[in-house]
């Protein structure tokens, strides 16, 4: 069909890039937060735990509409950001991914905070009587043995960011190339009626987030036997 | 040189100094603190109250706000389930704790453990009492001046544990650490420590030195002559000098002036 042929494809490399970022820059946030939560007893923790958990009981269009108002330049932060660091978050996709960041953190931290806390604390206490330091801890003992927590984190946060809408819908704008995601262009192409490209865009996400959960089983089986 | 803390949390509160190169046993019922103790001598918990000294290095005192980190004191810990590292092999785990080295030390360790064959085995492909072995050397990789055991063998079977005690004291004696080990088993201990410590209710019970313990019994002969007899019993002059005293049997016909062999056993180091 040339329907394939013809197809815009930014919207699914946009998403894709969207997602590859989000995923990684949350990697690097979230091993700290979650290795900090799993080790650290303080007064408003469960404050700080409920927090971070938000993004995963609120409406995503309540969060974009907070971040509409947080980035707009007519708001404290947004103008901050304009003046200082001519940095501007609505309607771009750097926009998107801070967003998402605070979107889909709780799906990188849960997972490693879980699979921290199972860890034997003999452990942790072994590599310190040896005399090392809790980062070298982190990334040489506790991280390595850890794997399959760390897998699910990375897949459920990819995962999740590609199945962004309602966010991406208060701050993304639709600008192609910019901020129309696949999720967007698919709500787009129903308006306008074009059900085959609508099509399209829902069957590749469909086959991208299938494959990706078929890869993400298949390893996690050959590794449970270490 | 002494070592001497006090107090801690839930409630224990411990004196105590030990001898450089000891190995000391302590044992109680389960949660008297035992492990607890060990656990603040290690630097793993901080108590309350407390005060630790090593030879001149001051590990703790709160009253002066001084804790110093678990990394930096001279400790090797071994624990309950031997906490050896699942995504290293027995080699990495020794290499973790002496550091990437040209010099074959992690093989000379592991050959002192009888575990050569096994350094490139992953733990979980180990027996218990291998796994401990390898915790062992681990711990003692990096030269300790204290080395600190938390029930090391109590999930092993009998003759794993007798085997693994009878490493320990030669590990012990080879390195010269101050050794505290902890047993809920008091017999075990007895064999093998040069000092008893029963700790009960966050409190030390009874303190049990010397001849008692650390004993392999060994056969002793004596001739000498009988010099007198009371009753049943003679007072017979040995060569050396020195007289003796013994209990004769009934039957015997014993006189004064006879030569007499008695057999002893007695504690090796007597």
């Amino acid at each position: 069909m040339h329907l394939w042929m013809d197809l815009d494809w930014q919207p699914i490399w946009l998403t894709l890039r969207l997602a590859l970022v989000t995923t990684t820059l949350l990697l690097l946030i979230g091993i700290p937060i979650a290795s900090w939560l799993a080790y650290t007893r303080f007064r408003g923790k469960s404050i700080l735990e409920a927090i971070i958990s938000l993004p995963l009981v609120l409406p995503p269009s309540v969060l974009g509409f907070y971040f509409l108002l947080t980035f707009s330049p007519a708001h404290a932060v947004g103008q901050w950001l304009a003046m200082y660091l001519d940095v501007h978050l609505l309607f771009t996709f750097q926009g998107l991914v801070v967003a998402s960041l605070f979107y889909s953190l709780p799906f990188m931290v849960h997972p490693i905070q879980a699979g921290l806390e199972n860890l034997s604390p003999s452990l942790r206490e072994a590599a310190y009587t040896l005399g090392k330091s809790r980062s070298e801890t982190l990334w040489r003992v506790l991280l390595p043995n850890i794997k399959p927590a760390l897998l699910t984190g990375i897949v459920l946060s990819f995962a999740h960011t590609i199945g962004e809408f309602g966010l991406v819908l208060m701050i993304g704008g639709n600008l192609p190339g910019q901020t129309r995601v696949a999720s967007i262009a698919i709500y787009d192409e129903v308006e306008l009626l074009r059900y085959d490209t609508a099509h399209a865009y829902a069957l590749l996400l469909l086959a991208i987030s299938f494959g990706i959960l078929l890869a993400v089983y298949s390893i996690n089986k050959r590794w449970v036997t270490f | 040189m002494p070592l001497v803390f006090s107090t801690g949390p839930a409630d224990l509160a411990v004196e105590l100094e030990l001898k450089t190169g000891s190995l000391t046993g302590l044992y109680g019922p389960s949660g008297s603190g035992k492990t607890t103790l060990l656990r603040i001598l290690a630097g793993l918990t901080t108590p309350t109250d407390g005060f630790i000294r090593h030879q001149d290095q001051l590990w703790l005192d709160t009253t002066h706000q001084v804790v110093l980190p678990v990394q930096q004191r001279p400790v090797g810990m071994v624990f309950q389930d031997a906490a050896l590292f699942p995504n290293m092999t027995v080699r990495e785990n020794v290499q973790f704790a002496t550091g990437k080295r040209r010099d074959g030390l992690v093989d000379e360790l592991l050959e002192l453990v009888n575990l050569g064959a096994l350094a490139n085995r992953k733990p979980d492909s180990l027996s218990g009492g291998q796994r401990q072995r390898v915790a062992l050397i681990r711990a003692l990789a990096r030269r300790p001046q204290v080395l600190l055991l938390d029930e090391p063998f109590s999930a092993l079977d009998e003759e794993t544990r007798e085997q693994l005690l009878t490493e320990l004291i030669r590990l012990h004696r080879q390195f010269g650490t101050t050794t505290i080990l902890v047993s809920h088993q008091r017999e075990e201990l007895s064999r093998v420590a040069d000092r008893l410590i029963k700790v009960e209710n966050g409190r030390i019970r009874e303190r049990e030195t010397g001849e008692s313990l650390n004993t392999a019994l060994v056969p002793v002969r004596f001739t000498g002559t009988i010099v007198r007899i009371e009753d049943q019993r003679a007072i017979v002059r040995l060569p050396e000098g020195g007289v003796m005293q013994i209990q004769l049997p009934l039957a015997a016909s014993w006189k004064p002036g006879s030569s007499v062999t008695v057999v002893v056993s007695e504690p090796a180091d007597q």
